[in-house]
């Protein structure tokens, strides 16, 4: 066995060990791969949630929309549930609506401006809204308040779909406009549209489906207690105001500026307090 | 006589195996479970280590590979006391500076060991409190925090702002700072649509700067496991300051002038703070800016109101909340911290 081979051989098994050694993994912490948390209680995996709740918008336009609602919930796991949410609501007026109104003329005159009634009977409300939706818990935890009070929460984030009912009530005496910004035939004559959006039906009720996107916070009061906090965006087509927002002159569809309903998102906080069904929980190992 | 005697046989056994158990100490993977009456490793309570002393049948302690740490002592890796000095190691961490997460695991590493009988005694367990030590301290700390924020509340018109503040935080919950903000504007759709719509000119002010001292108060502190992994530790803290701020008219007729007021601000607010480093966290939160403002007057003419001066000695004033949401990064000075007390 001469130099060479010897040499070769020392390379070979050089190779060989180093080639073993960096192979094998690297070893890790036993607690590497473990959870996060043990014994941890599942507050909500394989629960019913029941949640009375209180929701208001948030920097509305025209209408605030106060009211009250449920939500069901069932979580098929510690992560993910799937649920839905209803809110009958009543709406008030905003401080803008009430300085606007403030200003304008009682009965409508020869200028542009609308009368008291043509500007508030073009407002719609939303009487009822609600969405079904699919949640994700990423999150849990605990906190400490002021080094006494223990508690447990979660974040979550919900997507689906939403349902609105709007609703605006303008009599044939204010929107008296018939045909808006189309031309009729009466009696042989032609009548072309009168370009004034104010006397024109508002479009703005009726049922609308959009997309429904919401975050929130549960804090753990007990065991099947918790308070629910949530900010949720109702989004869908909407025109507020039910005035001509496009600038074609009515108020409607048109061929080239399109609908003057546009989609809109409504932001919403809601407060509830969830009940958690059954009411006792596990325990992960 | 036989008592000591007996004592001293006792403590002789104890002392070999000691000797033995030392000299075999071992880097074994994934110790034996720790059966009743094993021996403790000195310390392991108070240090929160990783590894478990276990004594076998046969007098010998297998160390875990992670404690053992090549050492033939029983020392638990997290720190807490060698065996033979009987010393209290403070400076038990051997994680680089600003590692929290190796902080957060090594908490999460405190593994129960059971050792011996239990002796009654009248103090029930629901006395004993467990504790563990705040994975962050802020106390004696300064905070840098760059900012950005935009409006909540407006309808008609939209700041965004971009700011700091300094903090230093004279106990660990409270702290005094001072914050600045600069204001840019861009008007919201209702702005143009009552112009169009109902044929009025909004009255609005934009805001220009504001600074103020805060004072701030920390009752919250929490932790949240991230996908049932990854654990990042939070608090919630609330803000009281006051300040002051301009705010200038937006004229409704370019034709006129505009004005700037001088606004004292009260300020309130409440924040979350999310620990990414001993030096990093991530603040978000809301606050909201108290201020009497002065707005333009309704009547504007060549002969009404048509200097600043007349305008402002005219102005309508209202009450205002500008509720803000913020969100920045912290950095915070000195980069790390000591811990004064037992893990």
């Amino acid at each position: 066995m001469n130099k060479t081979t010897l040499f070769v051989l020392a390379l070979g098994a050089l190779v060989g060990v180093t080639t073993t050694a960096s192979a094998e993994p690297r070893r890790l912490s036993s607690l590497h791969d473990d959870v996060a948390v043990r014994h941890r209680r599942l507050l909500v995996s394989g629960r019913f949630e029941v949640a009375p709740l209180f929701e208001s918008s948030i920097d509305a336009d025209y209408q605030h929309t106060v009211g009250g609602g449920l939500k069901l919930e069932y979580h098929l796991g510690d992560m993910f549930s799937i649920g839905v949410v209803g809110v009958g609501s009543t709406s008030l007026h905003t401080s803008l609506v009430d300085k606007i109104v403030t200003t304008l003329p009682d009965a409508p005159n020869m200028t542009k401006d609308p009368s008291k009634d043509q500007f508030l009977d073009h407002l719609n409300s939303m009487p009822f809204h609600s969405a079904a939706y699919v949640s994700l818990t990423p999150w849990y935890g605990k906190l400490a308040a002021f080094s006494q009070a223990y508690v447990a929460f979660d974040f979550y984030f919900q997507a689906g779909v939403t349902f609105a009912m709007l609703k605006s009530s303008c009599p044939p005496t204010v929107c008296s406009d018939t045909h808006p910004g189309t031309s009729v035939m009466s009696g042989g004559d032609t009548i072309p549209p009168d370009n004034d959006p104010k006397n024109d039906p508002p479009l703005n009720d009726g049922q609308r489906v959009g997309l429904y996107l919401g975050g929130g916070i549960h804090v753990f009061l007990s065991d099947f207690l918790a308070l629910d906090l949530t900010v949720r965006d109702y989004a869908f087509s909407d025109n507020p105001s039910g005035a001509d927002f496009n600038a074609d002159q009515f108020v409607g569809t048109s061929q080239t500026l399109g609908d003057d309903n546009r989609f809109l998102h409504h932001l919403f906080f809601g407060a509830g307090l969830s009940i958690m069904f059954p009411t006792t929980v596990k325990r992960t190992p | 006589m036989r008592t000591l005697r007996h004592r001293s046989r006792s403590a002789l056994i104890v002392a070999l195996a000691l000797v033995a158990s030392t000299a075999f100490a071992d880097n074994k993977k994934g110790g034996a479970k720790p059966p009743a009456g094993g021996t403790k490793p000195a310390g392991g309570a108070g240090g929160g280590g990783k590894g478990s002393g276990s004594g076998g049948e046969s007098g010998e302690i297998e160390m875990d590979s992670d404690a053992g740490k090549g050492s033939g002592s029983a020392k638990p890796a997290g720190g807490g006391s060698g065996v033979d000095s009987g010393e209290i190691q403070m400076d038990e961490d051997q994680n680089k500076p600003g590692d929290l997460s190796a902080d957060l695991a090594a908490d999460q590493g405190n593994v129960a060991v059971k050792t011996g009988e239990v002796k009654k005694t009248p103090i029930s367990w629901k006395d004993i409190i467990v504790v563990i030590r705040k994975p962050f301290l802020k106390v004696r700390r300064t905070e840098l925090y760059p900012m950005v924020g935009t409006t909540m509340n407006d309808n008609m018109i939209r700041h965004e702002t971009i700011g700091g503040e300094f903090a230093y935080y004279l106990t660990d919950v409270l702290a005094i700072g001072v914050e600045g903000q600069y204001y840019v504007h861009t008007f919201a759709e209702p702005f143009d649509l009552v112009a169009r719509q109902a044929r009025r000119l909004p009255t609005v002010n934009q805001y220009n700067w504001s600074t103020a001292l805060d004072f701030h108060y920390v009752p919250v502190y929490g932790k949240f496991a991230v996908l049932d992994h990854k654990l990042i530790t939070w608090e919630a803290y609330f803000t009281a300051g006051i300040g002051v701020g301009q705010s200038e008219v937006v004229p409704r007729d370019k034709a006129f002038p505009g004005f700037t007021n001088l606004l004292i601000e009260p300020n309130l607010g409440a924040n979350m703070r999310f620990f990414l480093a001993k030096w990093l966290t991530v603040n978000l939160g809301i606050r909201d800016y108290l201020f009497i403002d002065k707005y333009e007057p309704t009547n504007r003419s060549a002969t009404m109101n048509a200097t600043a001066t007349e305008a402002q000695s005219h102005a309508d004033s209202a009450f205002v909340n500008n509720i803000m949401f913020q969100i920045g990064l912290s950095f915070w000075l000195p980069t790390s911290f000591d811990y004064t007390t037992f893990r």
